[in-house]
C-alpha cells in the first residue's frame, strides 16, 4: 500500500512535464533559442555561411543606423503603419455599424464583409496587380488616370497601403460587429430618451463602449504592420528606387538576397524593439482613453 | 410607422449589399479575368465581364504549370500542422488545466510571451537551425515553425478548465488513467472547441507565404501561395492563366470560410481574450 502510494505520487510528478514535452520543444527550438540567439549574434561580425567571426559589440548597430536603406525602410514601415492601422480601424467600425441591425439579407453582406480575412496576401497582391497596372489597368480605366500606381516611386507605398486596408478591414469589421452587438440595450434606451439621433449615438455610445475591442486590433494590427513584408514582395519586391522598402523586405534582402547575417541580425533585434515599444505606447494610451465598463 | 422603418431597412439592405460589393469587387473581377481569352485582357475597352468566356486560361494555368501539385503540397502542409495544432496543443492545455506541479506558472508564462515575438523577426535564425537540420527544401521544414500556437493552448486550457473537476476525480478514482481520460472523456466533450482551432489554423496556414518562400526553392516543393507568385514575372502581362491559379488557389479557403464562418471567427476571437 505505502509503496503504492509513493508510485502514484512519484508518477504525478513526471506526468505533467511530459504532456508539455512536445509543445516545449517546439517553442524552445524554434522561439526561444532564435530569440536569443538573434541578441546574441547581432553583438558578431557573422559570414554568409552564419558563422560567428568577430565580436564587435553594437557597432553592428551604429552601421545600420547610418545604413540609408535601412533608415529608408524605418521611415516606410511607420509610413505604412499610420495609413493602414487607423484607417481599417474606422472602416471595420463603420462597415460593424451599418451591418450591426439584423435583416433578411445580413448573412450576405456580414460574410461580404469579413471574406478578405479569408485571403491569402499573395493572392490578393496578384489580383491588385492586375488592378494597378498602367495604362491599362482596371484602376487608371475607371478613374480616367494614367498612374503608375506600383512603379512610380510617389504613388507606390500608398498603393500597396491600400491593399492591406482592403486586407485588414475585413477581420476588424468582424471584431467590431460583436463589439457593437454588445453594447447594452439599457444605454441605448437611455439615449433614445435624451434624443440622441444616429450620429450622436455612433460617437458618444457605441464608439466608447466599443473602445477595448478597437484597442486590441489596433495593438495586434501594429505589430502586424511593423512585419509587413508578403505583400511588398510580391507587388513591388522594395522597389521602385527603395520607395515601398520594409524593415523586413530589408532583413530578407541583407540575408537571402546577399548572405549578410552581420546586418540582418541587428536589423531584427530593431524590429523587434520598435514592435515593442509600439505596443507599449498602445497600452499607454489605454489607460487614458479605453472605456471598460 | 411600421412602413417608415422597412422603406428604410430596405435602403440600409440595398446599401449594404452595395457595399459588400464594392469589397467583393476585386476577387468578382480575378474570376472574371480568368474566364477572359488573352486578347481581351488589358485592352483599352477595359471590359469587366468576358465578352467571350473561355477555359482556356484553367487548361493552360493546369497543365502547363505544377498548380495541382503546389495545391498538394498546400493542403498536405495545412492538414498537418491543423493536427498539429490540436494535438500538441491540447497535450500542453490538459498539462497547464489538471495538473500541479513546479514550474507551472513559470512555463504558462513562458508559453504566453511566444505570442508577444513575432516569428518574422526570428526568420534569420529559424532559416539557420532548419538549414542545419537539412530540413530546407521539405515538408518538415515548411511545417516546422507552424506546429504549435500559444494562441491555441491559451483557448484550449480556458476550455479545459471549465470542466468539472469532480468527474476528473471520479475517474481517477476509478483508477482510470490520464491517458484515458484524455483520449476516453476529455477530448470528445472538446470536440467543438478543437474543431473550431483545427479549420481556423487550417485557413491560417494555408495562406502562409514568407516562411514557405523561404525555406523552398524546388518548383516541386512550393506551396500554393508561393506558386502562383512565381505564375508569372513582375514585368510580364500574362494574367489569364494567373488569375485562373489564383481563383483555384482561393476557393479552398473561401468555401471552408463561408461554410465554418462562426466557427473560425470564434476560433479569432479566442486570441482577444487576454489572461
Amino acid at each position: 500500500m505505502k509503496l503504492n502510494k509513493r508510485r502514484t505520487k512519484r508518477r504525478f510528478q513526471i506526468q505533467p512535464y511530459l504532456w508539455l514535452l512536445p509543445a516545449m520543444i517546439v517553442f524552445t527550438v524554434f522561439t526561444f533559442i532564435p530569440f536569443v540567439q538573434t541578441i546574441y549574434r547581432s553583438l558578431f561580425i557573422v559570414n554568409s555561411m552564419g558563422e560567428i567571426k568577430k565580436f564587435v559589440g553594437f557597432e553592428n548597430y551604429l552601421f545600420i543606423l547610418q545604413d540609408e536603406k535601412f533608415r529608408i525602410a524605418v521611415k516606410n514601415t511607420l509610413l505604412f503603419m499610420v495609413l493602414t492601422v487607423p484607417t481599417s480601424k474606422i472602416l471595420g467600425f463603420l462597415l460593424a455599424m451599418l451591418a450591426n441591425k439584423k435583416r433578411r439579407f445580413s448573412a450576405f453582406y456580414e460574410t461580404s464583409f469579413a471574406l478578405p480575412m479569408a485571403m491569402a496576401t499573395s493572392v490578393i497582391a496578384m489580383i491588385f496587380q492586375l488592378l494597378y497596372v498602367s495604362p491599362l489597368g482596371m484602376i487608371n480605366g475607371l478613374t480616367g488616370l494614367k498612374i503608375g500606381w506600383l512603379t512610380d516611386s510617389r504613388y507606390a507605398l500608398f498603393a500597396v497601403a491600400v491593399v492591406q486596408i482592403w486586407l485588414s478591414t475585413g477581420y476588424a469589421f468582424v471584431f467590431m460587429l460583436s463589439a457593437v452587438r454588445a453594447v447594452p440595450k439599457e444605454v441605448l434606451e437611455s439615449a433614445d430618451i435624451d434624443g440622441a439621433g444616429t450620429w450622436r449615438k455612433m460617437i458618444s455610445v457605441y464608439l466608447p463602449l466599443t473602445t477595448p475591442t478597437l484597442f486590441y486590433l489596433i495593438v495586434t494590427d501594429l505589430a502586424y504592420s511593423m512585419m509587413v513584408m508578403g505583400l511588398v514582395n510580391v507587388l513591388t519586391a522594395g522597389g521602385p528606387n527603395n520607395s515601398t522598402l520594409t524593415l523586413m523586405q530589408y532583413i530578407y534582402q541583407q540575408f537571402a538576397g546577399a548572405g549578410n547575417y552581420t546586418n540582418a541580425n541587428p536589423a531584427a533585434v530593431l524590429t523587434f524593439l520598435m514592435t515593442l515599444v509600439c505596443t507599449l505606447l498602445a497600452f499607454a494610451w489605454e489607460k487614458k482613453g479605453v472605456h471598460y465598463q | 410607422m411600421r412602413k417608415k422603418d422597412t422603406l428604410t431597412d430596405l435602403c440600409m439592405q440595398a446599401f449594404c449589399i452595395l457595399c459588400a460589393l464594392m469589397i467583393l469587387a476585386p476577387i468578382l473581377y480575378a474570376v472574371s479575368v480568368s474566364f477572359m481569352r488573352p486578347g481581351d485582357i488589358l485592352t483599352t475597352s477595359h471590359h469587366i465581364l468576358p465578352p467571350e468566356p473561355t477555359l482556356e486560361n484553367y487548361i493552360r494555368a493546369l497543365t502547363a504549370t505544377p498548380i495541382m501539385r503546389y495545391m498538394f503540397n498546400s493542403f498536405l502542409i495545412a492538414l498537418v500542422c491543423s493536427l498539429s495544432r490540436v494535438l500538441v496543443g491540447a497535450c500542453a492545455a490538459f498539462a497547464f488545466s489538471f495538473y500541479d506541479f513546479k514550474g507551472k506558472k513559470l512555463l504558462f508564462l513562458m508559453t504566453l510571451t511566444t505570442i508577444m515575438i513575432p516569428p518574422d523577426v526570428l526568420v534569420v535564425q529559424n532559416y539557420v537551425t532548419v538549414s542545419k537540420m537539412h530540413l530546407l527544401n521539405t515538408y518538415m521544414g515548411i511545417c516546422s515553425i507552424f506546429l504549435v500556437s500559444a494562441n491555441n493552448i491559451f483557448m484550449l486550457r480556458q476550455n479545459f478548465l471549465s470542466f468539472s473537476r469532480s468527474l476528473y476525480e471520479a475517474a481517477k478514482l476509478d483508477g482510470t488513467s490520464d491517458l484515458t481520460f484524455f483520449r476516453r472523456i476529455l477530448l470528445p466533450t472538446s470536440k467543438p472547441v478543437l474543431f473550431t482551432i483545427f479549420i481556423s489554423s487550417f485557413v491560417n496556414v494555408w495562406n502562409q507565404y514568407v516562411w514557405p518562400m523561404l525555406v523552398v526553392n524546388k518548383t516541386e516543393m512550393r506551396t500554393i501561395q508561393v506558386g502562383i507568385t512565381m505564375l508569372k514575372d513582375r514585368e510580364s502581362s500574362a494574367f489569364g492563366p494567373v488569375m485562373a491559379g489564383t481563383v483555384l488557389a482561393l476557393i479552398p479557403t473561401v468555401v471552408v470560410f463561408v461554410v465554418f464562418l462562426k466557427k473560425i471567427v470564434s476560433g479569432m476571437m479566442s486570441g482577444a481574450i487576454k489572461e
